[in-house]
C-alpha cells in the first residue's frame, strides 16, 4: 500500500517537473521543496494587491523582500530592505531609512521612489483589496520622499504600531514594494504582472496550478552589497501536495523538505519511517505555537444567529477541551480569551480573566439548551429543537485544506447535534473559502482565525471587530475585518474603547484596563466564539538541508508560507 | 452376490434421484445459498448488533483515539481492549459500532436505489416492448442516452453543489441512473415473448394490455428480473461508496464508504491504522462477493445450460 502511494507521490513530483527542460539542470540536493496547501488558481498573475494565491507560492518568500521582519524570538524588527524606521513624539509621522545598494533583479536601483510610488498606488486605488494595502490606505494620509534613501509617512491618526503593522511581517505578509519602472502607468486593480521581478535572491522561473519554481539570481544585490551571502539552495519549489497522506509519504521518501501542518499521529509515523524529519520541538508536543488562535466565526446578520442569546447558547454548548483531545490529539490547549496565549500577551489576557470574562474549557450544554428554550424552541422527537415547525439548524463552512479544520468542525458539529442543534459541516476548497465565503459573509458560521493579529499588544486583534469595517453581506469585508458584521450599540461602544486604545503607545499602563473594558462587549454579545490555541506541527526534512528554525535554533518562527521565509532560506545549509 | 450387486445400483439411483430433485428446483443451488448467506450475515450483524452493542460509541469523541483491535498493538504500543474489540478510529469512534450501523446503511442505499430503478425499468421496458411505435422510440433513445452517461460524474457535481443529503435522497439520486439497463433487457425479452403463443392467445381472448404485461408475461421474466436486480444493487453500492469515499455522502450517518474516506483523509495509511480502512473494505468485499454469488446462482436458474450435472 505504501509503495503505491509512494509511487503516486513520485508521479506527482515527476509530473510537476515534467515539461521543464531545465529541470535536470539543478540537482535534488541543490533544491528545496516546500509544501503548498492550496491550488494556484491563476499561476500567471503576480498582482498581490488582488485576492488569490499571489504570494505564498514563493513570491514573497523568495522574490519580494519585506522592508523589516518582526523577529518572534527577540520581539525586535530585523531590518531588511529598510534600515530603520522612527516615529515622531506624537506617533503620527514616521521616517524610514532604506538600505543603499538594493537592486531589482533586472538591474534597476531600488530606492525611495519605488516606496513612494507603491504606497501612493495603495492610497489612490480604492479597488485594490489585499489586507496590507487596505491597512496602509486606512492609516496613511500622505507619503513623501526626502532623499533617495529616506521616506516620510504622515498618518491619519497617531499609531505607535505603524511600522510593525505594515512593514514588519507581523502576521503572514507585509506591504510589499513594487518596481515603479514596471508598474507605472498600469492599473493596479487589473495589472497581471505576469513577468514579476523583485529584489530577492531568487527569480521567477515557471509556475502552474500545482507548483511554482524559483531559481537563484547569482547577481543578487545583497551579496554584492555585503548584506548577506548568497543563499545555498540553487532552486526553490513550492509544490501542492494535496492532503496529509501524500504530504507524509513525500516527506518519508525525501521528496519534500518542509511540509504544512500534519496531525500528531501522522508526524510520529513519518518520524518512525524517516528519522531525518524533525519539528519545532524534539519531543511531544512537537508543534510550534501559532499566533492565530482558532475561533468559530458567526455571521451576526443571519437569523437566528442575529440573536445574542442564540449565539451565547452555541458558545455554552461548545466543549473546548474535547476539541483539544479529540480533534487535535492533545497537542494544544483551549483558549481562555480571543488572544494568542504568548507570554507577551499575558498582561492583557490576565486583565480579561480578572474581569471575569475567561472562557471555560468545558461545555455546559444544559445552560445552552436553557437559552435556546427561552427563545421559544422545543425539542422535537428527533432530539432537534424546533420553532414554528422549523428545525434549528446551522451550516458551518469549513476550509477542506487541512484535517485540523475538518476534524475540529466534526467535533463541533457533533457537540451541537447532541445538544439539539442540527449542525452540518460544509467543506469548501481553500480558494473558495478565502476568496468567496469569508470576505463576503456568505456563511452562517465558519471555522477560522480572523481575530489573529496581536502578538505583543492587544489592538491588532481587537481592532479587527470595530464598526467602521462593517459592510453589508455580499460586499467584501476590508482586510477580513469584522466579517461577523457586528454592528450593535455594544459594538459601537466597543469600537470607541478600541480606538482610544489604538492611540496609546506600547507598554502604556492604561491599556490592560481598556482591554478588559472593551472585552465586556465581546463577552456580552459573542460576535465570534474563541475555541482553541493553534499549534502547527510542521515536519522539516534534514536529509538535504539543515538549519531549519526549531526551539533550539530559534532565529524566527518556522511558518514558511510567510514573508519572513527569506530568513529561513538564508539559514539553510547543505546537509553532509 | 445379488444383494452385493444391487447395493451400488440402489446408491446410484438415489444419487441420480437427488440430482434430479436438484434439477427440479434450480433455486436450490449452492452459489445462491452462499451469496444469500453472506448478505444475510451482514444484515444480521446490523440487526443483532443493535441490541447487543452500545451504538452511542458511533459518535465522534466517544472513545479513546486510534486503539487497535483486540490482540494487536498500534504505533504507540497501546494494546487493543475488550471495550472496543475492533479498535477505534482517529475521531474517537468505535469500529464495531461503526460497522453495525454503517454496513446495513450501505446495503440499504444499494437495495433502495435498485428497487426504485428496477420499478422504473420494468414499467418502461414493458411499455416500450409491448406498446411499440413512438413510445418505444422515445424510451429506447432515452435509455440509450442515459447508458452512456457515467452516473458518478453527475452525482459528484450534484452532491458538491447541494452538500449533505440523507441516505434516502442519495438512493433516489442513484436510482435515476440504474433504470436504463433493466429497461433495455426487459424490452428485448418482451419483444421476443410477444410473438409466443400464449401471449397471442391472451390477446385474442381480449385480455387487457396491463393483464398481459403483468399477469401473463412478468412471471416468466422473474429470473431475469432478479439477475438484473442484483446487478443494479451492485452498481448502486459501487456508486454510493464512490461518492462516500470522495467525502460526498451523508455526513453524520455512518457508512462504510465514509469511514474509508475519513481514514484516508486523516492519514490512516501512513499511521498504520489498518483496521480503520481495512475492516470496512473487508465488509464491502464480502458484500460484493455475496452479490456476485447470488448473481451467478440466478444465472443458473434462468439459464439451464449453466447447471452442472454432478
Amino acid at each position: 500500500m505504501r509503495k503505491t502511494t509512494r509511487f503516486g507521490a513520485s508521479v506527482l513530483i515527476a509530473a510537476a517537473l515534467a515539461g521543464q527542460a531545465f529541470a535536470q539542470d539543478v540537482a535534488r540536493e541543490d533544491t528545496v521543496i516546500f509544501d503548498l496547501d492550496r491550488t494556484i488558481k491563476d499561476p500567471e498573475n503576480f498582482n498581490w494587491f488582488t485576492p488569490g494565491t499571489k504570494r505564498m507560492h514563493g513570491a514573497h518568500q523568495a522574490m519580494w523582500e519585506p522592508l523589516f521582519i518582526l523577529n518572534y524570538a527577540t520581539g525586535e524588527l530585523d531590518p531588511w530592505l529598510g534600515e530603520s524606521i522612527t516615529a515622531n513624539d506624537a506617533n503620527d509621522q514616521f521616517t524610514m531609512k532604506i538600505r543603499g545598494g538594493v537592486e531589482w533583479s533586472d538591474g534597476e536601483v531600488f530606492d525611495a521612489d519605488d516606496v513612494v510610488f507603491t504606497v501612493n498606488m495603495a492610497l489612490t486605488n480604492e479597488e485594490i483589496s489585499s489586507r496590507e494595502a487596505a491597512t496602509v490606505r486606512a492609516q496613511v494620509a500622505s507619503v513623501e520622499k526626502v532623499d533617495d534613501l529616506t521616506v516620510v509617512f504622515n498618518l491619519t491618526a497617531p499609531n505607535p504600531r505603524f511600522a510593525v503593522e505594515n512593514f514588519g511581517v507581523r502576521i503572514f505578509g507585509s506591504f510589499l514594494i513594487m518596481p515603479e519602472h514596471i508598474w507605472a502607468g498600469q492599473d493596479p486593480a487589473t495589472f497581471a504582472n505576469a513577468s514579476p521581478i523583485g529584489t530577492g535572491p531568487y527569480t521567477f522561473t515557471s509556475s502552474a496550478t500545482n507548483r511554482a519554481i524559483w531559481d537563484r539570481n547569482d547577481n543578487w544585490w545583497g551579496a554584492k552589497a555585503g548584506f548577506k551571502e548568497l543563499p545555498e539552495p540553487k532552486r526553490l519549489i513550492w509544490l501542492e501536495t494535496g492532503g496529509e497522506e501524500s504530504r507524509a509519504q513525500l516527506m518519508v521518501s525525501n521528496q519534500l523538505d518542509a511540509a504544512q501542518n500534519v496531525s500528531l499521529g501522522t508526524f510520529e509515523a513519518i518520524q518512525a519511517q524517516n528519522p531525518k524529519v524533525i519539528a519545532w520541538y524534539e519531543d511531544f508536543p512537537y508543534a510550534v505555537a501559532d499566533p492565530c488562535s482558532r475561533q468559530l466565526e458567526i455571521n451576526t446578520t443571519i437569523a437566528p444567529w442575529d440573536n445574542v442569546n442564540m449565539r451565547k447558547a452555541v458558545a455554552a454548548i461548545i466543549d473546548r477541551s474535547q476539541i483539544v483531545n479529540v480533534a487535535l490529539e492533545g497537542s494544544t490547549v483551549a483558549s481562555d480569551t480571543m488572544f494568542a496565549q504568548f507570554g507577551s500577551m499575558a498582561p492583557f489576557i490576565d486583565a480579561v480573566k480578572d474581569a471575569g470574562y475567561a472562557l471555560p474549557p468545558n461545555g455546559d450544554p444544559a445552560a445552552g439548551q436553557a437559552l435556546i428554550e427561552a427563545e421559544g424552541y422545543a425539542k422535537g422527537s428527533d432530539g432537534i429543537y424546533e420553532k414554528d415547525g422549523e428545525d434549528l439548524s446551522v451550516a458551518i463552512h469549513v476550509n477542506s485544506a487541512s484535517t485540523e479544520y475538518t476534524k475540529t468542525i466534526d467535533v463541533i458539529v457533533e457537540q451541537l447535534n447532541r445538544a439539539g442543534i442540527a449542525a452540518k459541516a460544509v467543506p469548501v476548497e481553500n480558494g473558495v473559502f478565502w476568496g468567496e465565503v469569508l470576505p463576503f459573509g456568505t456563511y452562517e458560521m465558519t471555522y477560522s482565525w480572523l481575530s489573529c493579529g496581536s502578538v505583543n499588544e492587544p489592538w491588532a486583534s481587537m481592532g479587527r471587530y470595530t464598526v467602521k469595517d462593517v459592510v453589508p453581506v455580499g460586499e467584501r469585508s476590508p482586510g477580513f475585518n469584522n466579517t461577523s458584521r457586528w454592528n450593535t450599540e455594544g459594538a459601537a461602544a466597543y469600537s470607541a474603547i478600541v480606538d482610544e486604545m489604538g492611540t496609546k503607545s506600547l507598554g502604556d499602563p492604561s491599556v490592560p484596563g481598556l482591554v478588559a473594558e472593551a472585552y465586556q462587549y465581546l463577552d456580552a454579545e459573542v460576535p465570534f466564539i474563541p475555541l482553541v490555541q493553534s499549534a502547527k506541527l510542521l515536519p522539516m526534512n534534514t536529509t538535504y538541508w539543515e538549519g531549519w528554525p526549531t526551539a533550539d535554533n530559534y532565529y524566527n518562527h518556522p511558518f514558511f508560507w510567510w514573508n519572513h521565509t527569506h530568513q529561513i532560506i538564508h539559514n539553510l545549509t547543505k546537509a553532509n | 452376490m445379488t444383494s452385493q450387486e444391487s447395493m451400488p445400483t440402489a446408491r446410484a439411483e438415489r444419487r441420480q434421484a437427488k440430482r434430479l430433485r436438484r434439477f427440479d428446483n434450480p433455486w436450490m443451488n449452492p452459489k445462491l445459498f452462499w451469496g444469500a448467506g453472506l448478505l444475510l450475515g451482514i444484515i444480521a450483524l446490523g440487526l443483532i448488533g443493535r441490541f447487543l452493542w452500545n451504538l452511542d460509541l458511533v459518535f465522534t469523541g466517544s472513545t479513546p483515539l486510534k486503539l487497535p483491535p483486540l490482540g494487536f498493538e498500534n504505533l504507540r504500543k497501546q494494546p487493543g481492549v475488550l471495550d472496543y474489540p475492533l479498535g477505534t478510529d482517529g475521531g474517537g469512534r468505535d469500529m464495531l459500532a461503526l460497522i453495525i450501523i454503517g454496513a446495513p446503511n450501505t446495503l440499504f442505499v444499494g437495495l433502495l436505489a435498485s428497487l426504485i430503478g428496477m420499478s422504473i425499468g420494468i414499467t418502461l421496458g414493458f411499455t416500450a416492448g409491448f406498446v411499440g411505435g413512438r413510445t418505444d422510440d422515445v424510451i429506447r433513445v432515452l435509455a440509450d442516452v442515459m447508458i452512456t452517461i457515467p452516473p458518478l460524474l453527475i452525482l459528484v457535481v450534484f452532491q458538491s453543489a447541494y452538500g449533505d443529503v440523507s441516505l434516502t435522497i442519495m438512493a433516489l439520486l442513484i436510482a435515476g441512473f440504474v433504470w436504463q439497463s433493466p429497461t433495455r433487457l426487459i424490452r428485448a425479452q418482451v419483444l421476443s415473448m410477444k410473438q409466443s403463443g400464449y401471449v397471442q392467445m391472451a390477446q385474442l381472448s381480449g385480455a387487457s394490455t396491463f393483464h398481459i404485461m403483468f399477469r401473463e408475461m412478468l412471471p416468466n421474466l422473474v429470473p431475469y428480473l432478479f439477475g438484473s436486480f442484483i446487478a443494479s444493487v451492485t452498481t448502486s453500492i459501487v456508486t454510493a461508496v464512490g461518492l462516500e469515499v470522495l467525502g460526498l455522502g451523508p455526513q453524520r450517518i455512518p457508512t462504510l464508504g465514509r469511514t474509508i474516506y475519513e481514514a484516508i483523509n486523516a492519514g490512516a495509511l501512513i499511521q498504520n491504522l489498518w483496521w480503520w480502512w481495512g475492516i470496512p473494505t473487508l465488509l464491502l468485499a464480502t458484500m460484493f462477493i455475496g452479490l456476485l454469488l447470488i448473481n451467478l446462482g440466478l444465472d443458473e436458474v434462468s439459464n439451464p445450460r449453466l447447471r452442472k450435472l454432478s
